[in-house]
């Protein structure tokens, strides 16, 4: 059992932000509330084709509208977007930028998906410039093209890329993710049961309800842009670097931002195009993306088809597991294109082969758990499908082949799985919902439960944070956060209170603006508590040691303190969030609808810093899981290589409707590392939910469904 | 082969006249009575047609010359620099656009500007009154209602009509109610229990 946690001082009770009263009365200032004096207005022409060569561009008609101050194409504007494609997801490294063969420029020729950028337009306001688009010729040669990731990888399949459709990775090799363990082949052959299995994974879309909007603006040779990142100093180092600027002449500024969600953390196409725009026409712009351009234009979730092969002895232990799976990354490779999963089994037989490969679809990237939610769907679908075959209870097939350690028996600097499965259980009354005989109820109402787990990753590492104290008492914590929706600027407030022993009205938190605040690691990969959270500390401990050495600072007085720790783990440690997710559906087998009866989401985030924002993080974490499993999908004429349902209505996520009440419990716990214990959570939430809900409806219906989403049409035609 | 532009994205303008709206042509010159807060977005393009509308917002009249191509949102957000109402799809699908005219919930994307003459319209800006926020206002925020906050202004004014008509609704009253609005934060829990408080709360207006 963990320690039991009791909340500290400040840290550790449910706070409201202390940006409420600015979210709630419409002053919190976006990308897109932004407007500079003799502001230009910017829009995007994007192809309308899956794959073609730009012949010729022909921008007269629109330069000659009245209003239209700059346009930009592929033959004025050879800016690379390094973050848009970098081989093997290594965004954050230059050195693999610079050795990137395939080049992701912010204007390709050719083009390589519906909704590559060709062209933008700057003009006095967005009814000009969106005139001006229309009047834009674009000759086009069209290419032959491919859609499916697994066609893409066939002998005859249309090139993408002269090296082929296998996505290059860091080396610029064309070599898939490979990741192994033990001997596979020969603990199969030795194996009492093998089973195999296929299944697959859609496109999921991020979605964040705000578009991307950027407002770019020069003062000589400084430039600066307003843009929603959650992920200010990267996201300037990037702009800086693909523009050949010095990192301190640009500036980027994030007051507030429409969530994140993933590939935020980097800079934008729209940074650089505004930014050239801007340059161009000698004033401010601002562009804006429609939902349309968002959806088709940035990125989501990689689709996926994995072939799983698993050995398994006659008392249901796992023995083998052979993962073969492709990935599907768009033309360019943003980001990894991987899948997890193989570290949750403590088997010693494990081989991953996983080919990430190009497509003339919408990018792949970052989304909340990049690997996750896709990687655990299948594996953990397969896993209690065997489970069923040996006659075992899910959970207690989990709790017996669960890895208690990490990969090499690296040991975890604490282990809680066991524990959040089991308290889980219990209060989710598990044996009573979950039936030994699946879809047994009788009629068209069908009843069933599953479950699912997770491990996510919850590293330390080097951030930033600056506190201030002055002759009149006041605090100011400078960090370099944005708060995409996860709470963070409260949270590190609350932090720097705990340590500083004030109340959290004592302090004043700057944040969102690279000429303000010090480097922090961005809000991706779940690493602002812990990271900059321990910053904070170190800070707070560095300015309470210059009062006891100095005396506090009166007058005009400031007294500065600074910390940029690099914390490192004892030995060969691992750290990780541990959680499960029990779900109870109702499958109406004739309507083919399913409602989510009761969802329950365990999680050990290490401790809480504010456990108000903590559970809508998992809350949301886990509806968003309901409209990957059950609806959202960018689905693709075959014919034409056209998104038929880009936006919100056609993708279908979630509304107020579709959404149940999401029970929350944290089996919290301090190992010692972050701050206070704190570990990862914003991501995690997410990670086990498709899995949970599609093995409840094969508890309910007996039958698996192998292909997300589980839509009403599938249902239909399995069971009807 | 040549093919300009994307003809699968109906244009604003379109899809607007294409839901049965009937363009009053005018175009006339006027001072603005009441001068707006970001008034700098000027066209230089003399043949688009303008019309003069009155028109309320949070109480205050302004009688104000529009391109009819503007959208309501546009009047509000880049006329007026009332930009807490936002735009998440402009396109009548995610409801962060929510204003109330004449107290009747809409989408200000997929209105019309010229739409609003002689009516009144309530922002998000407009809800606290003399320095007091509106219940909700005051639920959303204890209840961590906001996550990004990017949806926060139109479920707040969806709310608001659906307290104004029915003061207690119960939780599926709710759901029901505010399904227009989005939230791909998926903080539709906490949504729904801090509508619920405020409708719980004495200071709750009808
Ligand atoms: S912006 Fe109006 S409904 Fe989405
Ligand atoms: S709070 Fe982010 S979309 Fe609702």
């Amino acid at each position: 059992m963990a320690e039991p946690i009791t909340p500290l001082k400040t840290v550790g009770h449910p706070t409201p932000r202390i940006d409420a009263v600015d979210r709630v009365t419409g002053r919190a200032t976006y990308s897109r509330d932004v407007t500079l004096p003799g502001m230009l207005y910017a829009r995007v022409l994007r192809s309308p084709h899956p794959h073609a060569r730009i012949r010729r561009i022909d921008t007269t008609k629109a330069a000659a509208l009245s209003g239209v101050k700059a346009i930009v194409t592929h033959e004025n504007c050879t800016v690379v977007w390094g973050a848009g494609g970098i081989a093997g997801g290594r965004q954050y490294v230059d050195e693999v930028k610079a050795i990137t063969k395939q080049r992701r420029y912010a204007f390709n020729n050719p083009v390589r998906f519906v909704g590559d950028p060709v062209a933008a337009v700057a003009a006095v306001d967005r009814h000009v410039a969106e005139e001006a688009l229309q009047r834009i010729v674009v000759d086009y040669e069209m290419l032959p093209f491919v859609l499916d990731h697994e066609e893409a990888l066939t002998p005859d399949a249309p090139k993408i890329w002269p090296e082929g459709n296998l996505s290059l990775d860091v080396e610029n090799q064309a070599k898939p993710l490979a990741q192994r363990r033990g001997n596979v082949d020969e603990a199969l052959g030795r194996a009492a049961h093998v089973f195999e299995d296929r299944y697959s994974t859609q496109f999921v879309h991020n979605a964040q309800m705000e578009p991307r909007a950027c407002v770019a603006a020069w003062e000589g040779d400084k430039l600066t842009v307003y843009t929603p990142t959650g992920g200010i100093a990267n996201c300037r180092h990037d702009i800086a670097r693909d523009l050949g600027l010095p990192d301190e002449k640009v500036r980027v500024v994030c007051r507030y931002m429409g969530g994140n969600f993933g590939n935020k953390n980097q800079n934008q196409d729209s940074d650089l195009i505004a930014a050239s725009l801007a340059k161009l026409a000698g004033a401010p712009v601002k562009l804006e993306f429609s939902r349309k351009e968002d959806f088709i234009g940035m990125h989501g979730r990689w689709p996926t088809t994995q072939y799983y092969t698993v050995g398994v002895a006659d008392d249901g232990t796992v023995d083998a597991i052979r993962l073969r799976a492709v990935s599907g990354m768009g033309p360019y490779r943003k980001n990894s294109g991987g899948m997890a999963g193989l570290d949750l089994y403590g088997c010693g037989n494990a081989e991953g082969i996983i080919q990430p490969a190009y497509t003339n679809k919408t990018v792949s990237g970052n989304f909340r758990g990049p690997e996750f939610p896709q990687g655990y769907f299948g594996i953990q679908s397969m896993m209690d499908d065997v489970a069923y075959r040996m006659k075992m209870d899910p959970v207690e097939f989990v709790l017996k082949n669960m890895a208690r350690t990490a990969p090499g028996n690296a040991p975890f600097t604490n282990f809680t799985l066991e524990e959040c499965i089991r308290r889980g259980a219990e209060l989710f009354d598990w044996k009573r919902r979950w039936h030994p005989q699946p879809g047994s109820d009788p009629g068209p109402l069908k009843r069933g439960a599953g479950m699912a787990f997770m491990e996510f990753r919850s590293g330390i590492g080097q951030s930033s944070a600056v506190i201030t104290l002055n002759g009149k008492g006041q605090y100011t914590l400078f960090v370099g956060v944005t708060d995409v929706g996860g709470g963070a600027k409260t949270t590190m407030g609350l932090i720097a209170a705990e340590e500083l022993g004030v109340p959290l009205s004592k302090v004043e938190v700057v944040w969102g603006d690279t000429d303000r605040c010090p480097y922090s690691v961005g809000e991706s990969g779940s690493r602002t508590t812990i990271m900059t959270g321990y910053a904070v500390i170190e800070a707070a401990r560095d300015l309470k040691r210059q009062i006891a050495a100095n005396g506090s600072p009166a007058g005009e007085q400031v007294v500065i303190a600074s910390a940029t720790p690099n914390p490192t783990m004892e030995g060969r440690k691992v750290r990780n969030a541990f959680g499960a997710h029990f779900v109870e559906v109702e499958v109406d087998v004739e309507l083919g609808h399913v409602r989510v009866a009761k969802y329950l989401s365990v999680a050990d985030c290490g401790r809480l810093i504010n456990p108000l924002s903590a559970k809508g993080q998992m809350a949301g974490g886990a509806i968003q899981g309901i409209g990957m499993t059950l609806h959202e999908d960018l689905i693709y004429d075959q014919r034409t290589g056209q998104p038929l349902t880009a936006g919100f209505y056609y993708d279908r996520i979630p509304t107020h409707r579709d959404a149940p009440e999401i029970e929350v419990l944290f089996v919290e716990s301090d190992d010692g590392y972050g701050a206070y214990g704190a570990k990862s959570l914003g991501e995690s939430g997410k990670a086990p939910g498709p899995a949970a809900i599609a093995n409840a409806i094969f508890n309910a219906t007996g039958h698996r469904f192998k292909d997300l989403p589980i839509t009403r049409a599938k249902i239909l035609g399995a069971l009807a | 082969m040549a093919k300009p532009t994307d003809d699968h994205e109906i244009s604003r303008r379109e899809l607007l006249e294409g839901a049965g709206a009937t363009l009053a042509a005018v175009a006339t010159v006027s001072a603005l009575e009441a001068q707006p807060a970001a008034a700098q977005s000027v066209t230089t393009n003399d043949t688009v047609p303008r019309t003069t509308i009155r028109v309320a917002v949070n109480g205050m009249r302004h009688r104000i010359e529009v391109e009819d191509r503007w959208t309501l949102a546009e009047l509000l957000r880049d006329r007026l620099g009332l930009t807490g109402t936002k735009l998440g799809c402009e396109r009548g699908e995610c409801g962060a656009c929510t204003v109330l005219l004449d107290g009747t919930p809409v989408y200000s994307c997929s209105h019309l500007a010229v739409w609003a003459d002689g009516r009144s319209v309530q922002t998000v800006e407009g809800l606290a009154r003399d320095g007091r926020l509106d219940p909700l206002q005051q639920t959303f925020a204890e209840h961590d209602a906001p996550q990004c906050g990017f949806c926060t202004s139109g479920q707040l004014m969806s709310a608001r009509a659906l307290l104004n008509a029915n003061p207690h609704p119960t939780a599926d009253d709710v759901r029901a109610a505010m399904a227009g609005n989005l939230c791909r934060c998926s903080n539709y829990n906490r949504y729904v229990e801090a509508i619920l408080a405020a409708a719980a709360s004495p200071r709750s207006r009808g």
